[in-house]
């Protein structure tokens, strides 16, 4: 017989699985409970009972380009329910890990993001380009990099002036990008292989515009949180959640609107607090520090739950990000120049840490995730 | 010894609220017996008062009609004196109320219509025990000359070894026969055994050398290896055992029974004894009689037997689709220890090391979830522990474990976990549809896994979780010169395991005196082994000191009745030697029956069986029961217009009536026309009994006792299934009086089935109304 499934586990898969979160997963003894529990399960091949007995056997071809590992939204009731102590959750949460880790190009980065002893040189590296780039630029004449910004209005831009920003951030997006597109060509070939093996889609090839369709009718449920809001035990983890998300929606908008502002208005900052678009910035700015304070502060009272580095980093990220971009503009609003020059400082970092490791960190789930649910739509998962 | 007697009836507990206490009263005293009553017997002042007529009057027979004898047992309980309990309160008052069975209004009384069942039913328990008490003795008990109170451990394994620690401990004098040249067997082979403290989580070396150290700082042990047991001749407290070495034929090798062939002649007949003696004696040539004691034989007072197991032998084929036989890479689970216990797990067909091994634990495939025989809790630890093995010594090793029944019990569930979340060992349930070769390795398929699918697995190495054989599945090993034969009797229903379904009586066989521990019994891992041991040890120890008191062991532990013979009138039938459940009587070349008291367990069955009716206990014999049954009063035509009926229930004292006392006491009611007596064992129920009670004109009569056949719950074995072939006999002496068969009949009960009892009593007396009265009444 041909059609058997070849068994090979991959040891260090189960090694890695466990050391991001995972640690766990070889109590399961499959009763199902998780499968059971899980309000958002499909009824045909539930997840997470297949994941987990997959998982302690170290079959990482059938996790790591397995479409369901995205349509988990980490509720945590498996994990309360779990009469062995496995965490089908944290066990979930850490495959999906692996897997960001797994598609993202080039390993070297994923491995940097992902490892805490390599946190300092995370946080050193955009300083350093902007720093190092700044003074090259200096070198040949180009002043775009003050460190003491004279004037009597307190103006970023006098700091590091946009060209520089923008000098770097452009490139960065466009690097993303085309990163994301590889990924997620290997990764959707691979999730439709895998749901063809398993019987989890209708679909025999993947129509792109079926497919685009799919995802216009994921989207409003993605944006309402219908799936999250049907979880029970980490209910209020999807209102925090939703904060952040509309918050990164909001902050889009108002960079997008901010750039063609610029560059096409020629319309510099800073803007008037009057202005909506503001207006819109300052909400989701404090939308942002809101949210991910709650989702800090839900991880830090549900002991029962474990956090990993990669949970952690990337609230981190979040919370610094919104919590120095308003420091800069109130200090700038407060006219204190020495602190809103530093706090831009940093907030810089952070969105370069951000956009630059999109790709390798736990904020990636925002793309495999949409596109696994699109796909789970796209193929019929019921 | 002068009987005085005197009855007793408490009114306590509602007896006499719901009975005329007069009226019971006129019926010892009609029967000369002086009566007395009290409120509340067992408490103090109602003692004091019998303990007082005892005292100054000197009465010394007691009918006490009060509660069940099973209860205040103690309380009514005194030296010298025969003491019967009328059952009033739980098999009359409570279990008959007044609101179901009337007491006669003023003008009903003697108006040759109406009776009243409930004062019948109080009447006729009164008679009975008055009857009875007329036809027992005070027992004595049953001294043997010499009680020897060393006892032999038959098997040097850590079962033995550890018996035999345990035994020396409390002082007593011990010999191990082992057969091979040291002690030690199986676990001195593994390379590490399961754990045997918390937390139960990982495996340890195995601890055998220092049992065996501790056993040479006895004195009081003795060792003898290379040594086999010929036979064990005797009884408890007075076994002979004569040792020989392996290989060796000597004249006090045991006999063994005749094959039933061989006790016919060509024509099919029943050889006559005397003719009987001599094929015996032929098939036998060159050995001693089993009454012929070898005068070198040593003296013991209790045996038991941890002779242990051996790997189970697959049958030509049997396992062929798992490749063993034909791939030397498929081991068994004892042949994988013995690579273990050398080094590194290499392959032995080339000395590879074997770093992916399946470990198969059932060889049943598709529907069939079989795991292989003998096997149990035990080889799925052991499969868990040779995981570890290979994880031990390959740092990239596999272990994969294919399961239909994964059995942990207990803490060893902790064993368990600790294998399960060892990142190299992959467990499933699932068959294992076939092993073959590929190259050098093997291919494992295997289908409905917990991975959902048909999975195929490359392997180093297979090993077969095979099952641990009990010696005694065909080798007697306790060689007892018994005349029903060398061997432990009927474990074929148990695979050969030295068992005796003795519910909740671990160590117990039917063999008196003989007590098994250890693999012997079932599969089992050391640890439970050294359990075994040390309830063997103390089950070995009470037997001695049974004996030395002359009191009978498990079951009725302290009884100190026996059987009685009247040898004058043996009709040298052999039917008492054959039924005996526990081979306590050996026959001679005539066929007289010879007891053993001590190998006795007091079930009566032998009682039973005689047709001649010569066997009794002290207070337990044909006439006493007959008596009773004599005593039970049947109203005919001439007394009522319509007559009750009469049914006689002989119920084992076991789990009928207990569960019958309970019955009462959840105040459940049932027809009150019907009489119990109890017995020892319906093993014991002679069918005089039935036949007194039908031609005295009874209706029916019904045998209450325990489940039998293979999963049977007979206290002594064999009682209720030999009941069950008397009472399907005596159909055909029934139809020869023109009586229906349908009017005897036996039930099988278990104590919990109190609540199920009105309704079978109740239907059998509906059923006996249907067949209409017996027509000998009033004969």
């Amino acid at each position: 017989m041909t059609d058997r499934y070849l068994v090979e586990p991959d040891l260090n898969f189960i090694k890695e699985v466990e050391a991001l979160g995972g640690d766990t997963l070889k109590k399961c003894f499959q009763c199902a409970t998780c499968s059971v529990v899980c309000p958002i399960s499909p009824e045909n091949k539930p997840f997470p009972r297949k994941e987990m007995i997959a998982a302690s056997w170290g079959l990482k071809d059938k996790l790591v380009g397995s479409a369901d590992i995205w349509l988990c939204h980490h509720c945590g009731d498996c994990t309360t329910m779990c009469p062995r102590g496995a965490k089908p959750g944290e066990t979930l949460s850490a495959i999906r890990a692996y897997a960001i880790k797994e598609y993202a190009a080039p390993k070297a980065l994923a491995n940097l993001v992902n490892d805490p002893k390599k946190l300092p040189i995370l946080v050193a590296l955009p300083a350093v380009v902007f720093i190092v780039l700044g003074m090259i630029l200096k070198v040949f004449g180009v002043d775009w990099l003050n460190f003491t910004p004279g004037g009597d209005e307190i103006v970023q831009a006098h700091f590091f002036h946009t060209w520089l920003v923008d000098l770097i951030f452009v490139p960065l997006s466009i690097f993303v990008v085309l990163i994301f597109a590889l990924s997620l060509k290997n990764f959707i070939s691979d999730i439709h292989k895998n749901a063809l093996l398993e019987g989890k889609t209708d679909k025999e090839k993947i129509d792109p515009a079926g497919f685009i369709k799919a995802l216009g009718r994921v989207i409003p449920s993605i944006l309402k949180h219908s799936k999250f809001s049907e979880c029970s035990e980490n209910n209020e983890r999807a209102t925090s959640h939703m904060m952040v998300l509309y918050s990164f929606i909001a902050l889009f908008i108002v960079t997008a609107i901010f750039f063609v502002a610029l560059y096409g208005l020629q319309i510099h900052g800073p803007y008037s607090q009057w202005n909506p678009v503001k207006w819109l910035a300052n909400a989701a700015g404090i939308a942002l520090v809101m949210g991910s304070a709650f989702m800090i502060k839900d991880r830090l009272v549900k002991t029962d739950q474990s956090s990993t580095y990669q949970d952690w980093y990337l609230l981190g990220l979040v919370l610094g990000l919104g919590l120095t971009g308003l420091l800069t503009e109130l200090t700038r609003l407060g006219g204190s120049a020495f602190f809103a020059y530093f706090f831009y400082f940093v907030h810089l970092m952070f969105v370069f840490d951000l956009f630059l490791f999109l790709p390798f960190s736990k904020l990636a789930h925002l793309v495999y995730r949409t596109v696994a649910l699109s796909y789970a739509e796209y193929g019929n998962r019921k | 010894m002068d009987k005085k007697y005197r009855t007793y009836i408490c009114t306590g507990c509602g007896i006499g609220d719901a009975l005329d206490v007069k009226n019971l009263c006129a019926v010892p005293e009609e029967d000369g017996v002086s009566v007395k009553t009290h409120p509340f017997l067992c408490g103090k002042e109602g003692v004091d008062m019998l303990n007082a007529d005892i005292k100054d009057e000197g009465i010394n027979t007691l009918i006490i009609a009060a509660c069940s004898r099973r209860v205040n047992y103690d309380v009514f309980k005194f030296d010298g004196c025969i003491v019967d309990r009328v059952n009033l309160r739980e098999q009359v008052v409570w279990s008959h109320p007044r609101s179901e069975f009337p007491a006669l209004a003023e003008d009903q009384i003697d108006d040759g219509v109406h009776f009243d069942r409930l004062e019948m039913l109080a009447q006729d328990y009164m008679r009975m025990g008055l009857a009875r008490v007329k036809k027992v003795k005070l027992p004595e008990p049953y001294l043997l000359e010499n009680v020897s109170r060393r006892i032999l451990v038959i098997g040097g394994g850590i079962t033995g070894i550890s018996a035999a620690i345990d035994a020396a401990e409390l002082g007593y004098e011990v010999t191990i026969v082992e057969k091979e040249a040291a002690l030690g067997g199986y676990a001195a082979k593994v390379r590490r055994q399961l754990p045997l403290a918390d937390p139960y989580e990982s495996a340890i070396s195995p601890i055998i050398q220092s049992r065996i150290d501790k056993l040479k700082n006895y004195s009081n042990i003795t060792v003898k290896t290379e040594t086999l047991v010929a036979r064990i001749a005797g009884q408890p407290g007075e076994f002979t055992v004569t040792f020989k070495k392996p290989g060796e034929r000597i004249e006090f090798d045991v006999p063994y029974p005749l094959p039933p062939e061989m006790k016919v002649d060509e024509n099919g007949k029943e050889l006559d004894n005397e003719k009987l003696a001599e094929v015996f004696a032929e098939y036998n040539e060159g050995r001693k009689d089993i009454l012929t004691l070898d005068p070198s034989g040593e003296l013991y007072g209790a045996v038991i037997v941890a002779a242990g197991w051996r790997p189970y032998q697959s049958k030509n084929g049997e396992f062929a689709h798992l490749g063993f036989g034909d791939i030397p890479d498929v081991v068994t689970n004892v042949q994988f220890e013995e690579i273990a216990a050398k080094g590194k797990i290499v392959r032995p067909s080339d000395g590879k090391d074997a770093r992916t091994v399946v470990f198969v634990q059932s060889p049943g495939k598709g529907d069939d979830d079989a795991d292989f025989d003998y096997c149990g809790s035990v080889t799925s630890l052991v499969s868990l522990k040779q995981a570890g093995y290979v994880r031990e010594d390959y740092s990239d090793g596999k272990a994969y474990l294919f399961y239909q029944h994964m059995r942990t019990p207990g803490l060893t569930e902790n064993y368990y976990k600790a294998a399960q979340q060892d990142s190299g060992i992959f467990l499933t349930k699932g068959s294992v549809m076939g092993v073959s070769k590929s190259g050098s390795d093997l291919v494992v398929d295997a289908d409905n896994t917990l991975l959902g699918e048909q999975i195929r697995i490359k392997a180093d190495m297979v090993v077969l979780a095979t099952g641990m054989v009990p010696e005694t599945l065909d080798d007697p090993v306790v060689n007892l010169a018994y005349r029903q034969g060398p061997a432990f009797r009927d474990i074929g229903i148990f695979g050969g395991y030295a068992d005796s379904n003795f519910i909740c009586f671990p160590y117990e066989t039917q063999r008196t005196g003989v007590y098994s521990a250890g693999a012997v019994r079932r599969s089992m891992t050391m640890e439970e082994c050294i359990e075994d041991a040390s309830g063997a040890a103390m089950k070995a120890i009470q037997c001695l000191d049974a004996v030395n008191r002359g009191v009978a062991v498990h079951p009725r532990y302290g009884d100190m009745t026996f059987p009685e013979f009247f040898f004058q009138r043996c009709t040298q039938c052999k039917r008492c030697t054959e039924e005996c459940p526990f081979g306590a009587l050996d026959d001679d070349a005539k066929g007289t029956p010879k007891p053993n008291e001590t190998r006795c367990r007091r079930c009566g069955t032998c009682m039973g069986a005689c047709p001649e009716r010569i066997i009794g206990f002290a207070d337990y014999n044909i006439d006493s029961i007959g008596s009773m049954v004599k005593s039970i009063q049947v109203p005919s035509e001439d007394d009522y217009e319509e007559p009750p009926l009469r049914i006689l229930g002989l119920i084992c004292e076991n789990d009928a009536y207990p569960a019958l006392d309970i019955t009462g006491l959840n105040r459940l009611s049932y027809n009150a026309e019907v009489r119990f007596i109890p017995v020892r064992c319906l093993g014991s129920v002679n069918v005089i009994w039935i036949k007194d009670a039908l031609s005295q004109g009874m209706d029916g009569v019904f045998l209450m006792g325990c489940k039998h056949g293979d999963d049977y719950q007979c206290h002594f074995v064999k009682g209720s299934e030999l009941a069950d072939i008397r009472m399907k006999k005596i159909g055909d002496a029934l139809s020869s009086l023109a009586l229906e068969e349908e009017r005897v009949a036996q039930f099988e009960v278990a104590i919990d089935d109190y609540d199920k009892l009105p309704k079978i009593i109740n239907d059998f007396v509906e059923m006996v109304e249907g067949l209409g009265p017996n027509p000998f009444k009033g004969f």
